[in-house]
């Protein structure tokens, strides 16, 4: 790209306007890091520049570009992800689609919100409030995109009611540079009025696009699917002492498919989320409060009117006595944070980061009946490994979250090892190692899949489906222009 | 090119994780939000974590300073809001384990000695440094705010009435300088101003990471108290409070410094002051220096409640998470930030007005003027007024 640099710098000015280009290095350094960069040890070079388009028409036109002169495209939405999905790994161009952010429609009939990238997951929920309507919870934080949660998948917790998978249809500009719609919307005859259902012409397109991370082409208008406001919203909380009865107990109460939320967790990430620094008066604080939660608890979403909402918190009181879970309630502050982290939102969940900053996902996607069993082998190699809570120095309890995936039949099972960030590699390395060692057991033993195309994880995969993955990849994108050379890249 | 100050903060530099948490957002109308970043004009250096990045790779030797670097980190209005967001805090200390306001002066102050500085920041310097204020007005026009009123020159009263640049020179903040000192002494306060003995009190030089200048402007201003014995300041400027409450101890300023609300308020409570009846609607706008830099949200709301008939009704955006209204960190004198529909100051006077208040209350003379400018961009001169506290009280006295 070097050599015809100025060229494409004047050619991509004349599309986007000087003041949405920039080929500066501080400009452009915010784009090469996240915390995966950094724990990886990982360099990512500079892009050759950062654009800012507005339009559809401006992203097609870069994309033709990209192919005349054979530069990659990274593009994000508003750069939330901390998991190295975004990142330039071969230089090029990357695209910053915060200023495509118009929510184009809130259809009231369909229940779906048409939105741009750029379109944050609070600010959609802003408007669709004003209409009844409200966003199937993002596990993010309130400046998520839902475009770019669609294409990364394994943000979208905590609904069981309403499934993972919020994307009705979408329009997508292709590595080619043409426009793509799926679903009703693929017609060229009145796909422009009825973009509202996924399920039109045969194999789902809206899928394809769903955990591709932008291999397949940019996503520049989404349906996302919404839901009503409920009219009294609860979140009702249970305690256990122990795993197995309960996640039995979820999967008994998720059966009666009434809750509109669910989601297990252990006291140690529970502790997290409710232990915002601001509230630690002092280290001991946190075991006062270990002590009082109990070992597992469940979150239940519910709502409806009033007497449906006390008739699920009955029955599910009931339900849950059966496995022996009984309700906890902690002081107000903290119920509130649990709240928060009940209905998806921002704050809570930031606040497991936030004693420590650093921290390490193992995540598979298994059926509930083997959580139990992961759960101890993460236990017993990060005993093994002899890694210690950053904050207090102890043995570390990882944290759990178990989440129904979809309606439960597969559960999102997130243990994190909490780390120091001021590590350095060398002193990082058994963290990693951890890592590996869980994932290999996981993977290997349970079939626990991981929701995005990790090139490590392809690894294990029948060929016969990575060769459908990158075919599909090599016919749209002869060129490899977009994502190369990550671990997400299906180059 | 050196990064000394930026290496001395690099361990706040590294504990970011990178989660971009500190550049708010709009719908949440409690969380604080990065008043450049809300601009929404600019790529991602202009948001705290972008900020942080840079420092990062400036600390790795990736890249040295530059000059459009330091237009971005000039940018910065040293609001605060980005270490209020940010929860990734030190759990003995409370304090934010990443704290970007330090991190930007650090690379302010690494800038000034590289001499990378953008030319309005530069400009400001200099006429400060030439004029000892920024308006380039000689020193003895200092206390032209005063003349024709009662207030007299200190001379040994109880407290000295620091009213610093933009009191001292700018139209509005002289009148605003007029109403706070009519009101003190009302309440029986003795005090008096230094007129032309008085100096810039270096708040804005500091944050813009001219340590040299400020030293000198601080200990000429100490010099001066000394001289006349000073023991008990009250200021005008929450910017001066700043700088007089958190940095001139380190030069053995040793007096003790109140805001004037917080003197109106005691003033109020005692009975010294009685306010008459005004039946309005007001909100009230947090200045950064104030409140997130020294906590102090009580007293001004204590004035406005004070008066009867007044209904307080708050922005969802206050106190710890009050929108800065874009006049800090030297941007009120600098303007790097600019106007636009989504510059700070009229992003704040919608969040005023969308209360439905008739007036926006407020305790600084820069975010009257910021305010008061924003007015006038989005043409809402006759629905909503932008007054000082104290102007609120004598309007309930009259």
């Amino acid at each position: 790209m070097a050599a015809n640099l100025e060229e494409i710098r004047g050619a991509l000015e004349a599309i986007v306007g000087r003041a949405n280009l920039s080929g500066d290095a501080p400009d452009m350094i915010p784009y090469i890091k996240d915390s995966y960069s950094t724990m990886m040890g990982r360099e990512v070079p500079l892009p050759d520049f950062v654009v800012m388009p507005k339009t559809a028409e401006e992203v097609q036109e870069i994309v033709k570009l990209a192919n005349q002169h054979l530069f990659p495209i990274y593009p994000r939405s508003f750069g939330v992800n901390i998991a190295g999905s975004a990142l330039p790994y071969a230089g090029g161009v990357v695209l910053d689609l915060k200023r495509m952010d118009r929510i184009i429609e809130i259809n009231e009939d369909t229940m779906t919100a048409t939105i741009e990238p750029g379109v944050t997951w609070g600010r959609l929920r802003k408007e669709a409030n004003k209409k009844g309507l409200d966003v199937i919870p993002i596990g993010g934080p309130y400046q998520t995109s839902p475009v770019g949660n669609h294409l990364l998948t394994n943000i979208t917790l905590y609904s069981s009611k309403y499934h993972c998978d919020r994307a009705v249809t979408l329009k997508a500009v292709l590595p080619n540079g043409e426009i793509l719609r799926t679903g009703s919307w693929a017609s060229a005859v009145g796909g422009e009025v009825n973009p509202y259902f996924r399920y039109a012409y045969g194999p789902d397109m809206t899928g394809m696009f769903r955990g591709s991370l932008g291999n397949y082409g940019i996503i520049v208008e989404m349906v996302e699917r919404l839901r009503p406001v409920a009219p009294v919203e609860k979140n009702v909380f249970f305690g256990f002492e122990e795993l197995a009865p309960c996640l039995k107990a979820m999967q008994a109460v998720e059966r009666l498919e009434f809750s509109r939320t669910c989601q297990a967790s252990n006291s140690s990430m529970t502790a997290h989320l409710i232990l915002s620094p601001h509230r630690i008066k002092d280290p001991e604080q946190r075991q006062k409060l270990l002590a009082r939660l109990p070992n597992y608890q469940i979150t239940l979403g519910l709502g409806g009117t009033e007497e449906m909402v006390a008739l699920f918190e009955r029955v599910a009181n009931e339900k849950i006595a059966e496995y022996g879970g009984k309700p906890f309630c902690l002081e107000p502050e903290e119920m509130a944070i649990l709240n928060q982290v009940a209905e998806g939102a921002s704050r809570g969940i930031m606040h497991m980061y936030a004693p420590c900053s650093g921290f390490a996902a193992v995540i598979g996607c298994l059926p509930i009946t083997h959580v139990a069993e992961i759960n101890g082998i993460v236990k017993q190699i990060v005993g093994k490994y002899d890694l210690r809570d950053p904050l207090s120095g102890e043995p570390l309890d990882h944290q759990l979250i178990v989440l129904p995936y979809d309606r439960c039949s597969t559960v999102y099972v997130e243990q994190e090892i909490l780390y120091d960030p001021a590590l350095d590699q060398a002193q990082l390395l058994p963290v990693m190692q951890c890592l590996r060692d869980c994932y290999a057991q996981i993977v290997g033993k349970y079939g626990a899949s991981h929701t995005i195309p990790n090139k490590t994880l392809m690894k294990n995969m029948l060929p016969s489906y990575v060769e459908l993955l990158t075919g599909f990849k090599k016919m749209v994108d002869p060129n490899n222009i977009m994502m190369p050379g990550g671990p997400y890249s299906l180059d | 090119m050196e990064a000394t100050n930026l290496a001395l903060v690099k361990e706040n530099v590294t504990k970011c994780m990178g989660c971009g948490i500190c550049r708010g957002v709009w719908e949440r109308k409690d969380v604080a939000m990065c008043p450049v970043w809300a601009t929404g004009v600019g790529f991602e250096d202009s948001s705290p974590r972008g900020r942080v990045t840079v420092a990062q790779d400036i600390l790795d030797s990736h890249i040295s300073y530059s000059s459009p670097l330091a237009d971005s980190v000039f940018r910065c209005t040293d609001c605060g809001c980005c270490a209020t967001t940010c929860d990734a805090m030190d759990p003995n200390t409370l304090e934010p384990i990443v704290n970007v306001p330090q991190i930007v002066r650090a690379m302010r102050m690494d800038l000034v000695e590289n001499s990378l500085v953008p030319p309005l920041v530069r400009d400001y310097m200099k006429a400060v440094h030439i004029n000892g204020n920024p308006y380039k007005q000689p020193q003895d026009a200092r206390g032209n705010w005063a003349k024709g009123s009662e207030v007299p020159l200190y001379s040994g009263q109880e407290y000295l009435f620091y009213v610093g640049d933009v009191g001292s020179y700018d139209e509005r903040g002289q009148k605003m300088a007029r109403s706070v000192a009519k009101l003190l002494m009302t309440g029986g306060v003795s005090l008096g101003i230094l007129g032309s003995e008085e100096y810039s009190d270096g708040n804005d030089t500091m944050v813009m990471g001219e340590s040299g200048l400020f030293q000198y402007l601080a200990e000429a201003n100490i010099a001066a108290f000394k001289k006349h014995s000073i023991k008990k300041i009250i200021s005008l400027d929450p910017h001066s409070y700043n700088a007089f409450a958190n940095h001139y101890d380190q030069w053995g300023a040793g007096f003790q410094i109140q805001h004037y609300s917080e003197v109106l308020a005691e003033l109020l409570s005692t009975g010294r002051l009685s306010p008459g009846r005004l039946g309005i609607k007001a909100t009230y706008h947090d200045p950064c220096y104030l409140g997130r830099h020294n906590e102090i949200y009580e007293a001004p709301r204590k004035v406005l409640g004070a008066v009867p008939g007044l209904k307080l009704v708050e922005m969802p955006r206050m106190r710890k998470s009050a929108f800065c209204c874009g006049g800090g960190g030297g941007n009120f004198f600098t303007d790097l930030i600019g106007g636009g529909e989504c510059s700070p100051n009229r992003v704040r006077i919608r969040e005023a007005l969308d209360t439905g208040a008739e007036v926006v209350a407020v305790a600084c003379p820069l975010c009257a003027k910021m305010l008061e400018d924003a007015l006038k961009a989005e043409s809402l001169d006759d629905r909503i007024a932008v007054k000082d506290i104290s102007e609120i009280l004598l309007d309930s006295f009259a």
